[in-house]
Parts: structure tokens; C-alpha cells; sequence
């Protein structure tokens, strides 16, 4: 009997990430869909690899984002853009809308749900199109839900107050972009596995946006940190 | 059409270079019943002529609903139609399925020429035996496409085929450049006129032979049922399309 799977040929199934990327966040605006991540990559709980551009365009009008393993996560953006390309065989000028890209990700992902080797990712798909904006998350599951708002992993718990308090769908991009900048400061306070450097990318009338990572302003010179007044040292 | 030479089967050229059992397909087309389709800027309708193949039958339906926003009118073997019309309703549902909306018609009227291409290329196969009008609104607009048994297809604002379908297509000749702005209703009317052209003169039409199938953007694909078919054929007698240039 042979045990060692990879001279036995079974199948492996990934139920594990390795390398995982963090919270996304997404709003919609009154012109368009703004999405942010961060750009680390941790490796378990080392923050392996600081400057990963976790946003990608899949199509013109459409922008993909998500968190979790990020091999899947590459893996994702090749499939999809497959899709676009084999529009361009037929060469008859329909394109997918973001809604249909929304779709065949829940469709793939219920699908390797079902046979118990997930993509292990919570998808955030955001576009415009035909003038209406498009927003949706796809789980692990295969779950597929719109909405004006999204968040994954810790920033559905950290961040849904701020989100709440200081956004409604029709603000302006500056106002969107604020937001979301507030929401990681928060998270590079509380979440372990978050970074200070983050990357904004928003769909607009005009088409998809990525704009260059920027760090978030953080505060570290309060007297408490320099007096220690709060620290005893314990001597004995 | 007289037997040729080099007719034996699809993977002999003749030396004038046609295929002659792909032309002999094509014959099967001409020999069904006449079906038409029509489009504006807004509704494609598809008329079709019934046939009874004795007083005891019913009349062949010739119009099928592939989705909400497409169908087809056959000229031809109803069987093979009955595949290409499961083919095309299979591919339908699987990407309505996966993308949650509807098909682009172009790229189905593509499978479908691909798939009748293939029979056209091998020794043990034979082609398609049917015509297919197919009528559908997507994105892109409102289209009316003819497949053929020879695997081409192509893009008509109107057509007809099947048996004396050139009489037909000389009426559209004469008035096609009203459809784009047409009424539905209007529409209709062209249609059935331009059926009533390619009836033998002891015939007549009546809302047991003749089928209407209407789509618009906002509008699924129906069939228009008896009572309508009657209103529409009584409207006929009236129907003058110079009125409508002079609405214009």
C-alpha cells in the first residue's frame, strides 16, 4: 500500500492557506465603486512580503480584489481573464458586464466548494456599467451578494462602525477614499496581519482607476509611549 | 436539381469547386415552408406558414422560443431542427447559469454555424437539413440572423426562406427601409403581407396556418395567439404601407 500521496496520484485538497492578503474594503460613491486593500502578504503570522498590489482590472469597467490565500487569488485573476479574451475570439463586440464576472466566480467557487477544495477566498468584484454601479462579494462557499457596501475579514468587525457613522452611497469619491483610508488606520492598530500601506482603486464612468499604494497616517509620539507611565517594571 | 458527379459525399470537391451534398442541403431548405422575419429598432417579428401534411394532422409548429430574449423560425427538416433548437436552448440556459444573463444571439448564431460547419467536413457525416431564422435582442441591439446547412450565417434586417421565399423577399425589397421605424403592429402587417405574396393562389391565410411570433427589448418572446391572428389577418385587407410614408 502506498501512503505517500504524491507517488499515489490523490488528489489534495487545500482546505489551509499558506499566504494570506488582509481586509478589503469596498464602497460604492456617488460616481462609481472605490475598493481598498492593503499590500502585505503574510506568511502565517510573518508579514512576508510588504508591497503586493492586490487589485486587479479585469476588464475595462471592472476590478477585483479579495482576501485570503493569495495563490488562489492569482489563480482567480488568470480565469477571469480568460473570459475576457475569449470575447475577443468571437470578435463581436460584446463584453462581460461586471455582473457577469460576479457570476461565474460564485459559480466556480460553489462548484470547488462542493468538492471540498475551496478557492479560499472572500471575492469583492466591483465595476460600472451602462451608468450603474456594481459592487458584489463572493465567499468561500460560494455565496453571492450585492450591496452598497463590503468588507472582508477583520474589517467586518473593526470597521462596519466607521463605514456606518461616515459614509452613505452617495458621497463623493473624496469622501469614499477618506473612509476607507480611516478604516485601515484602524485596522493597522487592532489586526495583527494588517500593514499601514494600502492601495485605493475606484470604476468610474470612464473605466477602472488603480492608484499608486500610500501609507496611512498613523500616530506613534504620545507621551504614554515615551514616559511609559502606564509600564511597571516589575522587579524582584 | 439534376444528380451531379462527385456528389457521393462531403469530402469530394467538385472541379468547380462546390460541395455538391452541402447544396443539396441547402435544397432541403428551399423545399420547407416559408418563414420570414423582420426587424426595427425596437421588435424582430418572425412570421411562418403552416404546414398540414394531410386534413387529419395538425400543422407543424415552425417557430421555437430558445430564451426570454430569443427564438427561431426552421425552414427544412424539423428533426435536425429539433437539435439545433436543444443545442441552442442547452447553450442558453448554461449561460444564463453561469453569468446570470442572457446569451449574446450573435455568438449563438456562431455555435450553431460552427457546429453545422462540422458536418461539412467529414466522410461519415452529413449536414444540417435546415434553415434557421434566428431572432434576438441582446446588448448590442435587436438582430435577425439566417444559419444555413452549409455552417455560414449572416446578419439581415430582413429575410425569408423556405418555398417561393423570393416573393417574399421582393415586398421586402420594395418597403424594408419603413421597418426600422415601424410600429410593432406595422411590423406584423409587413410580415403577413409579405406571406400573403408566397401563398399558392388557393390557398389563403387563416390563424390555423400561419404563426407570429413577436420580441422586443422590453417584450419576452410570444407566439400571437388565434384571436389576435385573426385581428391582424382582418387588418390586412387595409393595410396600405405608402400610408405610412406619409406619416413619416
Amino acid at each position: 500500500m502506498i501512503f505517500n500521496s504524491e507517488i499515489s496520484g490523490e488528489q489534495q485538497h487545500t482546505t489551509s492557506p499558506v499566504v494570506t492578503g488582509g481586509s478589503v474594503i469596498a464602497l460604492v460613491y456617488n460616481g462609481g465603486v472605490i475598493v481598498g486593500t492593503d499590500t502585505l502578504c503574510s506568511y502565517g503570522s510573518m508579514a512576508a512580503f510588504k508591497n503586493v498590489k492586490k487589485i486587479a482590472q479585469i476588464s475595462k469597467n471592472t476590478i477585483y480584489a479579495s482576501s485570503g490565500e493569495f495563490s488562489d487569488f492569482q489563480q482567480v485573476v488568470k480565469e477571469l481573464a480568460k473570459i475576457d479574451r475569449s470575447a475577443l475570439q468571437y470578435d463581436d463586440g460584446v463584453h462581460p458586464s461586471p455582473k457577469d464576472y460576479g457570476n461565474f466566480l460564485a459559480r466556480l467557487s460553489y462548484k470547488k466548494r462542493c468538492k471540498i477544495n475551496p478557492l479560499y477566498l472572500q471575492n469583492v468584484i466591483a465595476g460600472f456599467h451602462n451608468g450603474e454601479r456594481y459592487l458584489s462579494l463572493v465567499d468561500i462557499y460560494g455565496t453571492y451578494l450585492e450591496s452598497n457596501f463590503i468588507t472582508t475579514g477583520f474589517a467586518s468587525y473593526f470597521c462596519k462602525a466607521i463605514i456606518s457613522n461616515y459614509w452613505n452611497e452617495n458621497c463623493t469619491l473624496d469622501q469614499a477614499k477618506q473612509v476607507i483610508r480611516e478604516c485601515f488606520k484602524v485596522l493597522f492598530c487592532r489586526d495583527c496581519r494588517a500593514h499601514d500601506v494600502i492601495q485605493l482603486a475606484y470604476v468610474d464612468a470612464q473605466g477602472a482607476h488603480i492608484e499608486e499604494p500610500e501609507r496611512v497616517e498613523t500616530k506613534w509620539d504620545f507621551n504614554g509611549f515615551k514616559s511609559r507611565a502606564n509600564e511597571k517594571l516589575h522587579t524582584q | 436539381m439534376l444528380k451531379h458527379l462527385y456528389d457521393t459525399d462531403c469530402v469530394t470537391w467538385s472541379p468547380q469547386g462546390k460541395l455538391f451534398q452541402v447544396e443539396y442541403a441547402m435544397e432541403a431548405v428551399k423545399q420547407g415552408s416559408i418563414c420570414l422575419g423582420l426587424k426595427s429598432s425596437e421588435n424582430v417579428v418572425l412570421c411562418s406558414l403552416k404546414r398540414q401534411p394531410s386534413e387529419l394532422a395538425g400543422y407543424q409548429e415552425k417557430q421555437f422560443k430558445i430564451d426570454d430574449h430569443m427564438a427561431i423560425a426552421i425552414a427544412g427538416l424539423t428533426a435536425d431542427a429539433r437539435v439545433l433548437c436543444k443545442y441552442m436552448r442547452t447553450e442558453c440556459l448554461e449561460y444564463k447559469y453561469t453569468y446570470e444573463s442572457h446569451h449574446p444571439v450573435g455568438r449563438l448564431v456562431f455555435k450553431v454555424a460552427e457546429k453545422s460547419q462540422h458536418k461539412t467536413q467529414s466522410g461519415a457525416k452529413r449536414p444540417y437539413g435546415v434553415g434557421l431564422l434566428v431572432a434576438g435582442i441582446d446588448p448590442n441591439g435587436v438582430h435577425l440572423f439566417e444559419t444555413c446547412p452549409s455552417g455560414n450565417y449572416y446578419e439581415y434586417k430582413c429575410q425569408a426562406i423556405g418555398s417561393r421565399s423570393q416573393a417574399a423577399r421582393t415586398y421586402f425589397e420594395s418597403w424594408f427601409h419603413l421597418f426600422e421605424k415601424s410600429t410593432l403592429e406595422q411590423l406584423v402587417l409587413h410580415g403577413l403581407s409579405a406571406i400573403k405574396k408566397a401563398i399558392m393562389e388557393d390557398e389563403e391565410l387563416n390563424e390555423k396556418n400561419v404563426e407570429v411570433g413577436i420580441l422586443g427589448k422590453n417584450l419576452k418572446f410570444t407566439h400571437l395567439n388565434a384571436q389576435e391572428l385573426k385581428d391582424y389577418i382582418a387588418k390586412l385587407e387595409g393595410f396600405n404601407p405608402n400610408s405610412q410614408i406619409q406619416q413619416e
